[in-house]
Parts: C-alpha cells; sequence; structure tokens
C-alpha cells in the first residue's frame, strides 16, 4: 500500500516536474489587449470574440501540435496609461508568447515599446494610426494603415468634385492621425472648417451653429466611437445643415445606424471591405456570440490575427524572435479578410478599400476603392 | 447669437438639475456623493430599458426611471451615506466613490457598452426667433424650468420647505425647534437622487447614454455648486447655467480680433472663468457668508 503510494507520488511529482519545464509542453499562453470597457468597448468585446472562436476551432481540432491555446485577456479602456499596464502584466506576469491587440491605435502605441523590448510578436487587428507603421519591428497589424484610408478618401473626394470639406476631430490618438494625414491628402487649403474636441464631448451645438455661416460641400465628423459620432450628425442635422457626410471605420457600425437613422442616411463611408460578412464566418460568429457590436470586420482581422499567429507558432515554434522573423517572410496567408501579408514595417499588404453608405438604418456597399500600395 | 443662448440652455439645463439637487445635500448632510453621475445615468437606463426593452409608453418609462432613481438614491443613502457622515464628513466621500465603481460595473454588465438612445433618431426642429430647437428640447427646458418653480414653492412658501432651509442654516438649532433634521436628511438626498435620474433621462432623451459618462456629470454639478457657494441652491442653479452659456461662448463667437478658440479648450476656459471667480469671489458668486439656501 504505502510502495503503491509512493510510486504513485513519485509519478505525480514527474509529471509537476514535466510541466514545470514549461516552454515545451503545456498550454501555449495568448495575450489579448483591448478596450473592454467604456466608448470603445464594442471594438473590444467584437475583437475578443473573434480571438476567441479562433482559439476555441484551434483548441477543439487538438490544438498547436498537442499543446492548447489558452488566451489571457487584459482590458485596457482604449487609453495608452491602461494598455501599458496591461502589457506589463501579460509579458512579465503571465509570459504570453504574443500578444493579439490593441485595437485601440493609442493602446498599440502604448504596449509597442513593452513588447518590444521582452521581444514578444504583437499583432493588432483594428488599429489604424500611422505612426504604428514605425511602432516596432515586433508590432504587426493585419488592418491597413490610415495613411491609405486617407489617400483612397482623398481621391473619393477629388472623383466627386468636393473640395471644401468641414471636419470636426476628437482629440485621440486615431482621429488625430486621420486628421493630420487627410490634411496632408487632401490639401489643407481644402478644409475650410477644422475643430478638435476633447474626448468623449458629446454636445455639437455650438459648433454646428458655426457650421452654419460656413460653405462646404462635405462634412467629415472624425470620432473616435460611434457614440460621438451619432451626437455629432445628429446635432448638424439639428441645425438643418443638410450636406453630404462622409467618415472612416467608426461610422461602420450597426449600432450608429440605430441611434441616428436619420441623421446619417446617405453618409459615406471609407473602410477595409465588410470583410467575413454574409459568409461561413459569419454565420459562426453569429451562432456562437450572437452578432457583432460594432461590425463583423472587426472579428474577422481578430480572428484572422489568431489563425496566422497560431500557423507561426506551429511552423517555428513559441519564440518571440522566430515568430517574428517567421510573419516577416511568410507568404501571403488566406484569411477571411483576403490574402495578406506584411511589409518591412509589419503593415499589413493586399487588403483593398471599400466605399460604403447608409441606406435606410442599413450599411450597403457602394464599390471599390483602388489603392497603391504604401510608397 | 440667440442659437447660442439656446444651445446654452439646452446644455444648462441638464446640469441644473443635478446640480440643484446636489447642492440641497452639500447644504443639510456637507457630504459628497461621488456616485451622483452614476444615479443619474442608471435612472436614464432604466427609461431606456423600459421604453426600448419593454415598449412601455415614454410617460410610464420616464416615472419608473425617476422610481428607479428615487430607489436608487434610499438605497445609496442608507447603506454607503448614513451610516458614515456623522463620523467624519469625508467618509462619504469614499464609499460613494466606491458605490461609483460598483455601479460602473453593473451598468456594463445590464446594459452593455454601447451607446444607448432612449428615442433614437432625429427630433424635429422648429425655428424660435432664428434658432433651431427641437420639441424634445423646447419640452425639457420647459419641464426643468417648471420643476425648478416648484422646488422654489416649495422652499420659500411651505412649512416643509421653511424646515428644510433651517437645517441647512443650521443643523443643531433646527433639530432644538423640534424639526426631524434626520427625516429631512432622507427626503433631501432621495429628492436629489430623483433630480439626478432626472438628468440622466433628459441626457438619454437627447443625446444618447454611454457608461463613461458618469464622472463628467458629477464634476460639472460640484464645478457649479462649489461656483455657487456652498449650499446655496439657487446660486448652483445660476452656476450650472452660466458654465453652460461660457461653454458655448468660449467657441461660438470670434475672441480677440477675430479668431475662435479651439473646441479643445471649451470646457478648460468655462471652469478657468469659475476659478477667476472664485479667487476674487472664494465664498461662491452668491455665497453670502451666513444665509444659504
Amino acid at each position: 500500500m504505502t510502495k503503491r503510494f509512493l510510486s504513485l507520488l513519485s509519478l505525480s511529482a514527474l509529471t509537476l516536474a514535466a510541466c514545470e519545464g514549461g516552454g515545451d509542453s503545456g498550454p501555449i499562453k495568448i495575450g489579448y489587449l483591448g478596450p473592454l470597457t467604456g466608448d470603445a468597448a464594442p471594438y473590444g468585446v467584437d475583437t475578443l470574440n473573434g480571438v476567441k472562436l479562433a482559439v476555441d476551432e484551434i483548441n477543439a481540432a487538438g490544438g498547436i501540435k498537442g499543446r492548447m491555446i489558452e488566451l489571457v485577456a487584459e482590458d485596457s479602456r482604449c487609453t495608452g496609461a491602461d494598455a501599458a499596464s496591461a502589457a506589463q502584466k501579460l509579458v512579465n506576469v503571465d509570459k504570453v508568447v504574443a500578444i493579439i491587440g490593441g485595437q485601440c491605435s493609442s493602446e498599440t502605441l502604448a504596449a509597442a515599446p513593452i513588447v518590444e523590448a521582452a521581444g514578444v510578436v504583437m499583432i493588432s487587428p483594428v488599429s489604424s494610426s500611422p505612426d504604428v507603421t514605425n511602432a516596432g519591428d515586433f508590432v504587426f497589424r493585419d488592418y491597413p494603415s490610415d495613411a491609405l484610408k486617407t489617400k483612397a478618401m482623398a481621391a473619393f473626394l477629388r472623383e466627386e468634385g468636393l473640395t471644401k470639406l468641414a471636419m470636426i476631430s476628437e482629440n485621440t490618438d486615431f482621429a488625430q492621425a486621420f486628421r493630420a494625414s487627410l490634411k496632408k491628402d487632401f490639401g489643407e487649403e481644402n478644409i475650410v472648417f477644422d475643430e478638435v474636441v476633447d474626448p468623449g464631448t458629446k454636445d455639437f451645438r455650438t459648433l454646428a451653429t458655426r457650421l452654419k455661416d460656413v460653405e462646404f460641400d462635405i462634412f467629415f465628423p472624425n470620432a473616435q466611437t460611434d457614440a460621438v459620432m451619432a451626437a455629432m450628425m445628429q446635432q448638424l442635422r439639428e441645425q438643418g445643415l443638410e450636406q453630404q457626410a462622409i467618415s472612416h471605420d467608426v461610422a461602420d457600425s450597426v449600432t450608429l445606424g440605430e441611434l441616428a437613422p436619420e441623421a446619417v442616411e446617405g453618409m459615406y463611408i471609407v473602410n477595409v471591405p465588410t470583410a467575413g460578412e454574409g459568409g461561413d464566418f459569419e454565420a459562426k460568429f453569429n451562432q456562437k456570440f450572437g452578432g457583432a457590436q460594432a461590425t463583423i470586420a472587426f472579428a474577422a482581422h481578430a480572428y484572422d490575427a489568431m489563425g496566422l499567429l497560431a500557423k507561426a507558432i506551429e511552423t517555428v515554434g513559441a519564440n518571440g524572435t522566430a515568430i517574428k522573423d517567421h510573419l516577416y517572410s511568410m507568404t501571403p496567408y488566406a484569411g477571411v479578410v483576403g490574402k495578406f501579408s506584411f511589409d518591412r514595417n509589419g503593415d499589413v499588404v493586399g487588403l483593398s478599400y471599400s466605399l460604403k453608405t447608409f441606406k435606410e438604418g442599413k450599411i450597403e456597399k457602394v464599390k471599390d476603392i483602388a489603392v497603391n500600395s504604401m510608397p | 447669437m440667440t442659437q447660442l443662448f439656446v444651445n446654452a440652455l439646452i446644455a444648462g439645463s441638464l446640469a441644473a438639475l443635478i446640480a440643484g439637487g446636489l447642492s440641497l445635500v452639500y447644504g443639510t448632510l456637507g457630504v459628497f456623493n461621488m456616485a451622483l453621475g452614476q444615479m443619474a445615468l442608471l435612472g436614464g437606463y432604466a427609461t431606456w430599458w423600459l421604453h426600448q426593452e419593454l415598449h412601455l409608453p415614454l410617460l410610464i418609462s420616464i416615472l419608473g426611471g425617476l422610481g428607479f432613481g428615487a430607489l436608487l438614491s434610499w438605497f445609496t443613502f442608507e447603506v454607503f451615506v448614513e451610516p458614515f457622515w456623522k463620523r467624519h464628513r469625508f467618509l462619504p466621500l469614499v464609499t460613494t466613490i466606491a458605490l461609483s465603481m460598483m455601479l460602473d460595473g453593473i451598468i456594463l454588465l445590464l446594459f452593455e457598452e454601447r451607446p444607448r438612445s432612449i428615442l433614437p433618431g432625429l427630433k424635429k426642429t422648429f425655428d424660435v426667433m432664428g434658432a433651431r430647437i427641437s420639441l424634445v428640447q423646447i419640452t425639457l427646458i420647459v419641464l426643468t424650468f417648471l420643476l425648478l418653480a416648484l422646488f422654489a414653492y416649495i422652499l420659500h412658501s411651505t412649512p416643509f420647505g421653511r424646515q428644510i432651509r433651517a437645517v441647512v442654516q443650521h443643523p443643531h438649532a433646527a433639530e432644538s425647534l423640534g424639526i426631524a433634521a434626520p427625516k429631512l436628511n432622507r427626503i433631501i438626498f432621495i429628492l436629489s437622487g430623483s433630480l439626478a435620474a432626472c438628468g440622466g433621462i433628459y441626457q438619454g432623451i437627447d443625446q444618447n447614454l454611454s457608461p463613461t459618462l458618469a464622472f463628467g456629470i458629477t464634476i460639472k454639478a460640484y464645478a457649479a455648486i462649489i461656483a455657487g457657494g456652498k449650499g446655496h441652491l439657487w446660486g448652483a442653479i445660476l452656476c450650472a447655467y452660466l458654465i453652460a452659456l461660457l461653454e458655448q461662448l468660449a467657441i461660438g463667437v470670434p475672441w480677440f480680433g477675430g479668431a475662435y478658440i479651439s473646441a479643445g479648450y471649451q470646457q478648460t476656459v468655462a471652469l478657468a472663468v469659475i476659478i477667476i471667480f472664485l479667487l476674487l469671489k472664494p465664498n461662491g458668486l452668491f455665497g453670502a457668508s451666513l444665509r444659504s439656501a
């Protein structure tokens, strides 16, 4: 009896020791960074669900070479400060192999130096600030830079013969980078009204009042969240301003159409194609999570980031530098959002843009906009 | 220009509702309720839920939201304020901050992160003396005025109001004259919570509700009551409107040779003006040193 007990004990001790060996067995920890609370939370919820879907599928199929993936999610609230402390925790406490995140560009930019120092690969599914391009060697994104998006927007505006743009921008990394890069691509002389407001502002009445005295062709609500954009559009229309409007990814939100259906009617949206919509991916996603809060495209980019990462780990092992080198040199990955690879800055190559519009509260695609790849 | 004043009235009515109740609480109990913004939001969210999810008529939903706000403030008073405030008047500062965090979590859990609007869609607008305003906004402004007028009547023309003013002026003297100060404290706290809920409902109808709004609401209300003078109800209400007007004027008219102040400084400018006023008049704009309320 005692002998048996002892042998059992030693066996369990052995297993324990094997586990502690870390590195090559046991679960592979992957971190997630994103806004799970606050105005930007719909992006966080959608991308986290996209990652979860990928992880569940990979684990159900036996994991990566038999090792399960363990997801560690941290709420970084769309702010740099929260993202930095969350990244510290993921890297130093949880010792994750790689991170999917951040979602807001401010999160990605703040977490970048931390993952860079630790040699941990970070792939952002939705950060689009041009600043992310040079954020570091270990920082990747499978979402196109706004530097390209503003080019697409400027090209469309010129094509339509619209030369006077009025814009109100929220003071966040994403919106400010977009503003700067649109000014460059569309020409400062073509922007007739350019105001910046505090993040989260919801009273735009006085700015809308001032807009009544400005002659403009098209209005660009450059907000960080759909909650703020809804307030902007609603108050603009309440002042009787009927001009056409155009915006970016943030407008590509079902919630916006529900909050301000009349105000956003006919508004143009320049965004990456609604990847994953109507396909197998959306069906799986809706079945599991009951639909996207912002857009299925965010979930699709996150799903692909996780799928790509799993494939990289399977090929080169759970080593940060090896994964990084693999991502720079890999052949294009066929994901839900399309076939893509990375350029030398870790920016995505191979995805295009589309022009969409609100029609009776629903988002419809108008056409594709061709853009040249990064200079 | 008229439009600027209308804009200020719209924003000011929201702030006045919240600051008015708060000022009474601050005057009688002398405590800070840092969960006020969350209480306002929850009143709005409750109305949203009743109207958009249960599809009850708007009026009933608003009454429901107000009722919920009253219950919540009663609960807050009994659990987070009453047991502490007599030991030290700063204790409720800590307990209500804790409560505000709990309520933040509850809001996220129950109503999710996405913005919610009690009446989504565009409201019909009218031209009134060169200013555009929607029927909903007119209703809200008028209702706020009526509520405040009712408040004034109760406070200045009824025995009950006289008791409240007595407690604000000198709680101990009032109690020695047989006024049930503890009971009044409770009523005033619940009243202030209900007024805050009114503000939340207003916000949810006129714009939209999102979980991060709470702190801003709390801070603006405190700015108004401090600027108005401690416990000075009318000062707080006037200052709420004044801050709103300053915010609109700051960015709505050209200053210094035709240049507009950048909209990013809207709140900074308004609060800076208040600080300058306070430097000149430390008791608040309307703060008489002895008599208040």
